[in-house]
């Protein structure tokens, strides 16, 4: 795209987010305040995700973008464009073929390799917040590891619902020491976080924080002796590639209540479809 | 058989395309040419520049235009072009007491040295459509006095109660403030940082609190010693020279708020000030700021923090227009894999309770004796 | 008069004379964008796979004591925004005009104020005070790029923790000065958040390990 430089970010702003990213990685789960800058496309909309690929993106990576586990998706759709001008890379809906995946809301189901990179885009960074409004409080409550609001927040859970109500962007502790949110993906994808072999880095551009999950980090999900953490389990399979183990989502057919099940995952709903056939 | 949703690329081309014919509107009248938003529309322009935090009238009447008159999209379609932009220079301060005046008011004093100017203001007109102007009468020239335009630079007011001591000075320590554009939040913020936020933030919020601390909610007991609109010069120190010229004159309005005093056993008794400033023809603005900025110095001057208005994480941190529209907005979104979640979780704890009741209901009928007759 | 824009300026001046003066002989990246890019993701790399050796590829800098690929590191991550400490063994005028001109860093003599330090194995004291962050922002530390005597994924030291999926061995020297850099590493767990990030270089190759480390010695017990 003329006029603009490489991933359209200028180089300073790119070696600032490169800086905070290093020290992102160096203490894993701590949210590294950065200088977040307006993008061409609206907060809350993946500005963070969006800052983050474009200061690690290089002109021979693969870029897959997702929403909700989708490639179609009208904001990966726009998000892909974005990349596709301003830095010219090539792009994938491929997982296994993706160098740097940007994802809202999902862990793609295909295991992620060695030297892949997954950035997510984050809306609200801080874990404790909604216990919590006032960010010097938070602060400092990680500061001191001071977490026991949050167990006593899924423990009234318990104590209302009989279950921890909390269903995405369920807290993790990380290599045993933050509290950290990851991202609004459902608690399905968390076990995905712990040991995994990619590179994980959050963007939250509104927020003006990043944090990141080096590879093969212990990811714990926070709950109690008596209420192991669960994932959700579906009775069915998806109605399209008879996936007995993936998120499905759920499909409204008709105005007689009738729905179907589908991977969330496009392309391991796609890629599974064409093993079998 | 199902088939996912696909086309998305195709329908978003399409969206865009469709939008930029709602936008043109009826082909058999002329299209708005820039200039005449910038030249008409006036207002929403110096909104859209002192919101967007750039300067540049040209651009700000293309994003209103291409906003089709949506002034938070307007702002954002600047802001978003203001990150692209290299920072060449900083300028010195900019000196609003040797401003070309436009307009300059205060309130509280009958009479001031250089004169009350009403200027080009919407106060005291009638709020009473005028319908002349759906028949496109022709609009007589202002009268303006000579000596207004060309006036001398006019002294601040507040300045004026310095001799005695009576109002607080605000003293510039020299250290280099916060740069809200580089620097993420770090809270508590100094005054210096605050200011900026409060000049980029949205004027109906600033409004609702301002207004707020006007009902009671952290009141200051606030004065408008002195508002003034005009043109100010912009001036930029070149080293090699050593010397300092100016790049060109930017419009500005300025409120000065003179607040309740304070003062301790050390210090004596002293009005307090409140301070708004914005690019343009921004006086509801610069006004609103100047409440917020002078409530949200209450721990500095030792008052109990007691309304919103006074809360400086809050305040500050859903003032940006771009911040809180893009957030709101993001909720139209997909957000189906997280509602899938929800409604697992709700349909199983519907289950469980159905259940527990079902329980209930038959433990309560074989355990209780038959209520006997009357 | 903004501090940035005299910032700005005096490295113009910087650069004009850096360019009469002939300490351009310290290479740049010639195509900064892309080059820089490709070096940060190896950077990257070596910081979350902690110990993992990287070779970069960098124009050789005149002196060799610093080398290529913590070069490389500078050319990559220091501007105008940032801060760098040079020990006495390292520093030099040439190298303070190249690091001016090539990346307009500003040049502190307090290691505390430093978001990086160049030093090598020989002029590590463990007693310098470098930032180690603070409890409520352990990012904001000085990163150290350290020139050793060497990088090997043998003994004596065992990396384990995050980035790491059971153990990796590093070994950067059998100097005093690389004993006391790996104890260091190794006090970091005492300290965290808190703590010294390293980036540690030879020649073209370049390792990292930062504060979330376990360090032990392989022929002794955990030494924190």
């Amino acid at each position: 795209m003329n006029g603009y430089n490489f991933a359209y970010l200028d180089e300073q702003t790119k070696r600032m987010i490169r800086r905070a990213l290093l020290k992102a990685v160096a203490i894993p789960g701590y949210q590294v305040p950065f200088g977040g800058r307006e993008m061409p496309m609206p907060y809350g909309w993946g500005t963070g995700g969006v800052q983050l690929t474009a200061s690690i993106l290089g002109a021979d990576d693969i870029l897959k973008v997702i929403d909700q586990g989708a490639d179609d998706t009208t904001n990966a759709v726009s998000i892909r464009h974005f990349f596709q001008r301003v830095a010219g890379v090539e792009t994938t809906t491929a997982t296994t073929a993706a160098d740097v995946i940007q994802t809202r809301h999902r862990i793609p189901e295909t295991p992620l390799r060695a030297g892949q990179i997954l950035v997510f885009q984050v809306p609200i960074p801080e874990p404790l917040r909604f216990i919590e409004p006032s960010e010097q409080e938070t602060r400092l409550m990680h500061a001191l590891e001071e977490y026991g609001v949050m167990h006593v927040k899924l423990y009234e859970d318990i104590a209302r619902y009989g279950h921890i109500a909390t269903t995405y962007a369920y807290p993790v502790k990380v290599d045993g020491r933050y509290v950290m949110d990851p991202s609004p993906i459902p608690k399905f994808d968390n076990p995905k976080l712990d040991g995994n072999p990619a590179l994980m880095l959050f963007g939250a551009g509104r927020e003006k924080r990043l944090y990141a999950i080096p590879p093969h980090t212990r990811v714990e999900s926070l709950d109690f002796e008596d209420h192991p953490f669960e994932i959700q389990r579906w009775e069915h399979a998806c109605a399209l590639c008879g996936s007995d183990h993936s998120y499905l989502d759920e499909v409204i057919t008709d105005d007689q209540g009738g729905r179907m099940f589908v991977c969330s995952d496009t392309d391991y709903c796609q890629s599974r479809r064409g093993e079998v056939a | 058989m199902y088939v996912a949703v696909k086309g998305g690329e195709q329908a978003i081309a399409r969206a865009h395309r469709w939008l930029a014919d709602r936008r043109r509107g009826d082909r058999e009248r002329p299209e708005l040419e820039v200039a005449q938003i910038g030249d008409q529309l006036r207002l929403a322009v110096d909104r859209v520049m002192s919101e967007a935090s750039l300067y540049d009238p040209e651009l700000a009447a293309l994003a209103f235009k291409q906003a089709s008159g949506d002034l938070t999209e307007a702002v954002f379609l600047l802001r978003a072009y203001r990150t692209t932009l290299p920072r060449l220079a900083v300028s010195e301060p900019l000196d609003t007491a040797g401003m070309r005046i436009e307009r300059r008011i205060s309130a509280t004093y009958k009479d001031v040295p250089g004169g009350q100017i009403l200027g080009p203001t919407y106060d005291y007109t009638h709020r009473l459509l005028d319908f002349l102007q759906l028949a496109g009468a022709e609009v007589p020239p202002a009268e303006t006095r000579d000596d207004v335009t060309d006036a001398e630079p006019c002294p601040q007011i507040l300045e004026l109660l310095n001799d005695e001591g009576l109002v607080e000075q605000a003293i510039d320590d020299g250290s280099e403030p916060m740069d809200i554009t580089r620097d993420p939040p770090d809270y508590p913020m100094d005054r210096a940082a605050r200011l900026q936020m409060l000049a980029r933030g949205d004027e109906g919020y600033l409004l609702a609190l301002g207004y707020s601390t006007q009902r009671g909610y952290g009141r200051n007991h606030p004065f408008a010693g002195e508002i003034r609109l005009g043109q100010v010069e912009v001036e930029i120190h070149v080293d090699e020279w050593d010397e300092t010229i100016c790049v060109g004159e930017i419009a500005l309005s300025e409120c000065q708020m003179i607040n309740q005093f304070g003062g301790s056993r050390e210090a004596a008794p002293q009005f307090t000030r409140g301070y708004g400033l914005a690019f343009g023809h921004n006086e509801r603005k610069t006004m609103a700021m100047a409440l917020v900025d002078r409530a949200l110095r209450a721990e500095e001057l030792g008052e109990p923090i007691s309304g919103p208005a006074q809360q400086a994480e809050f305040v500050l941190a859903h003032a940006d227009s771009v911040d809180a529209s893009g957030f709101v907005s993001h909720l139209k979104l997909p957000h189906y894999v997280d509602f899938q979640s929800e409604l697992d979780l709700l349909r199983r704890l519907r289950r469980e309770h159905a259940a527990r009741q079902a329980e209930l209901d038959s433990a309560r009928d074989t355990a209780s004796p038959q209520p006997e007759e009357r | 008069m903004g501090q940035r824009h005299r910032e700005q300026r005096e490295m113009e001046t910087r650069e004009r004379v850096a360019g009469e003066t002939g300490s351009a002989a310290w290479p740049g990246l010639s195509d900064p964008a892309h080059d820089s890019q490709r070096l940060f993701r190896q950077i990257l790399g070596a910081m979350s796979e902690p110990g993992t050796l990287e070779t970069l590829a960098v124009p050789v800098p005149p002196s060799d004591a610093l080398g290529a690929a913590l070069w490389g590191v500078v050319l990559t991550l220091c501007d105008l925004e940032t801060r760098v400490w040079i020990a006495a063994d390292l520093d030099s005028p040439a190298l303070r005009q190249a690091l001016t001109f090539h990346t307009g860093a500003r040049i502190t003599d307090d290691p505390e104020s430093a978001d990086f330090a160049l030093l090598t194995h020989e002029s590590f004291d463990p007693q310098t005070s470098f930032a180690l962050g603070s409890d409520t922002y352990p990012d904001r530390g000085t990163t150290l790029m350290v020139a050793v005597e060497r990088l090997a994924n043998v003994g004596p030291s065992m990396l384990s923790g995050p980035g790491i999926e059971t153990t990796r061995a590093l070994d950067i020297g059998d100097t005093a000065g690389c004993r006391a850099l790996m104890d260091r590493l190794a006090a970091n767990r005492a300290s965290f958040p808190q703590g010294l990030d390293m980036i540690f270089g030879c020649g073209a190759r370049l390792a990292a390990v930062p504060r979330s480390t376990r360090v032990t010695r392989a022929d002794a017990k955990e030494v924190n």
